[in-house]
């Protein structure tokens, strides 16, 4: 069954980590054994059955009632499976959360209703991570609903609220979908809520199965695999990598970048068997008519007739996460780069969209920034091929943010 | 229990494999000689023409399955790997997680020491526990095999963690995304040998393997692959439940992970 990736989003405490914990319930996914678990542990904290305890698995995660680490499962519903990823809310826990939310797909946002929760700065910067990411299709679950009488008014100011930000970070209108639930309640969740009666859609699983079936289909580009390195076959070494966009085939010119060796594709091994063609998402195991000298380890190869540019200046939008120091590395495919300036052209807050002419790079802020690295690296937008238009980012080694080059 | 596409999860494995192998200089994998841990094992000739080019190693107690040790054997020599067998010592006093807490990690780090590995492959499951579900693909663990699990490293875009220091290593986890019934479905698939202990002998069989002190079998009519796949379509048990260790004092298996336990 394929598994699509739902990357769950919003502030700490509007109900992610409880939201999985009653769906897995009410889709029939969680054991037996992991539903008493964490019954005990709701009744020795003298508190009524809590579903998020499903999910969060450490003491800390139970005692703080707060969600620290990322973690998923999985529920089907039609022929469709989702792996719902639970994230950190909490703003320190970003590192936790974009490692989380990369894989995602479809984000489902959470959004509480209740008096004196509703949308937060956060909210907005998990939205603005998630575009960053790629993510381009989104449910808004605007939960807690029981808190405020199912009220329409309530999930309408709310809706209102956030439609403007949502689009302005580039959310297509007919890829948006507004959803009133209770996570903890389990209303509109798997089943039409009657208490919601004014709420005209399906609830909130037949929502995310329309737009995990209408998505999907990727336009298939030029070759490119990114390489991790040698193994040794038969008759000498073989180069060993990932197709990440087109695919590649026997008797194929071929160039490895950023070395700039051409050569011919003589064989192809997939799984240890031998193949004509190698495809989007395979690894493979290329034999070439000529030995390569030099580093395969994070190279790029292209078709010789269309290749990526070499850049060795780059343009990047940075989620900043952490502070930029002397010595920044950007970790380009595994392999790290030294990068020879990190110069801030300017902010964007996170929190609204706009461009600030302030130059601070604080964290939890976004900026574009010119990049200059000690080596050419053949790159391409990250719309165009991801693996080709992301790099992670250290600084005095400690996880400094993320870049995408537009 | 949702079986996933076979090939999605393949694909993934076999690039962390590599991945592991070409990423650090002395790579092992642990192997109990279960399903999964076997399954990793064929992964690993997919991903490398056939060969296992790294030792296996096996941390033994003596107190495994009769059936464990002859499988050990058939396997290592059809599959012409080298196995570095840990020989750890059962101490009366200590029994249970205590006992799994203990003795095995500390003959894996003298193991560690001896030969130097800096990495280390590990196939745990995220669906067979909680607190295995929050772990990384790649995880830094200190000389003491400390997990600092309240600070781990960031892992996106395919970018891995890199070693703490000179004398910790990484774990390294491939099978991290399977659920149980996968591993079923392409050890079927592939046809990739398994403990018979795990097939139904006189209406139980063993779900999940430890040694014989702390492993029950379940009541099980299950006696071909086809059987257990269907039987965990509709299970509601925990895969562990057959393991004593996991069901001791709370967060048990938290503590175990955090001091090392594989």
């Amino acid at each position: 069954m394929i598994v699509k990736s739902v990357a769950l989003l919003g502030h700490k405490d509007h109900g992610k980590s409880t939201l999985i914990g009653s769906m897995l319930m009410q889709t029939g996914a969680a054991t037996q054994a992991r539903i008493r678990e964490a019954e005990m542990y709701s009744k020795r904290m003298h508190k009524p059955f809590e579903p998020a305890f499903i999910l969060d698995s450490f003491a800390e995660e139970r005692l703080g009632e707060m969600t620290f680490d990322t973690t998923r499962a999985e529920i089907k519903h039609n022929g469709l499976a989702f792996a719902l990823i639970d994230v950190p809310g909490h703003e320190e826990l970003i590192k936790n959360m974009i490692s989380g939310a990369s894989y995602g797909e479809i984000a489902l946002l959470l959004v509480s209703a209740k008096q004196d929760e509703g949308v937060r700065d956060q909210t907005k910067r998990h939205l603005f991570i998630s575009r960053m990411l790629g993510i381009d299709r989104l449910i808004v679950a605007v939960n807690k609903m029981d808190t405020v009488g199912y009220s329409q008014e309530r999930f309408e100011d709310v809706e209102r609220e956030l439609s403007r930000f949502i689009f302005k970070i580039g959310f297509a209108k007919q890829n948006v979908h507004f959803v009133p639930i209770s996570a903890y309640k389990g209303e509109n969740l798997v089943k039409k809520s009657q208490k919601i009666k004014w709420y005209r859609g399906r609830p909130l699983i037949d929502v995310l199965y329309d737009e995990a079936r209408k998505g999907g289909k990727k336009h298939e580009g030029a070759l490119r695999i990114i390489t991790q390195g040698t193994i040794s076959g038969d008759k000498g070494e073989l180069i060993v990598g990932r197709v990440v966009n087109g695919s590649v085939s026997v008797g194929e010119r071929i160039s490895v970048l950023p070395l700039g060796s051409n050569a011919t594709v003589e064989g192809i091994v997939v799984k240890g068997k031998k193949v004509r063609t190698g495809v989007i998402g395979e690894n493979v195991a290329l034999a070439l008519d000529r030995v390569i000298d030099g580093e395969l380890r994070g190279s790029v190869i292209a078709s010789s007739a269309n290749k990526p540019e070499l850049k060795d200046k780059i343009k990047l939008k940075i989620f900043v996460t952490g502070r930029f120091g002397k010595r920044t590395l950007a970790r380009f495919n595994g392999t790290e780069i030294a990068c020879k300036s990190v110069k801030i052209l300017h902010d964007i807050d996170t929190t609204t969209g706009e461009i600030v002419r302030t130059k601070k790079a604080k964290p939890l802020e976004a900026v574009e920034a010119e990049v200059r690295l000690v080596r050419k690296v053949p790159v391409e937008s990250y719309d165009v091929t991801r693996e080709l238009g992301r790099f992670v980012l250290y600084s005095d080694s400690k996880f400094a943010g993320i870049g995408t080059l537009d | 229990m949702i079986k996933q596409d076979l090939k999605t999860l393949e694909e993934k494995s076999i690039y962390i494999i590599r991945e592991t192998k070409l990423k650090f200089k002395n790579v092992a994998a642990l192997w109990s000689m279960g399903k999964d841990s076997t399954t990793m094992l064929a992964l690993t000739r997919k991903a490398f023409l056939g060969k296992i080019p790294f030792p296996v190693i096996h941390i033994d107690n003596s107190i495994d399955f009769p059936e464990t040790y002859a499988f050990r054997e058939y396997l290592a020599k059809k599959w012409n790997f080298k196995v570095i067998v840990g020989q750890s010592e059962i101490k009366p006093d200590l029994v249970g997680a205590a006992c799994c807490g203990k003795n095995k990690p500390e003959t894996l780090k003298k193991i560690m020491k001896e030969y130097g590995f800096d990495a280390l492959i590990v196939s745990i499951r995220r669906d067979e526990h909680g607190i295995r579900a929050k772990e990384r693909y790649m995880s830094p663990r200190d000389e003491n095999f400390k997990w600092n699990y309240k600070d781990q490293p960031a892992e996106l875009w395919d970018d891995y963690a890199s070693k703490l220091d000179t004398k910790g290593h990484i774990r390294v986890h491939p099978l991290l995304d399977w659920n149980e019934v996968d591993i079923w479905s392409y050890v079927k698939k592939e046809h990739i040998p398994v403990n018979p202990l795990y097939f139904s002998r006189n209406g139980y069989r063993y779900r999940s393997l430890g040694c014989t002190h702390c492993t029950v079998p379940l009541k099980s009519n299950a006696k071909n692959i086809d059987d257990i796949i269907k039987e965990l379509e509709t299970t509601k048990t925990e895969e562990r439940s057959g393991r004593s260790m996991d069901k001791e004092r709370e967060y048990v298996m938290q503590k175990l992970r955090a001091l090392g336990y594989m």
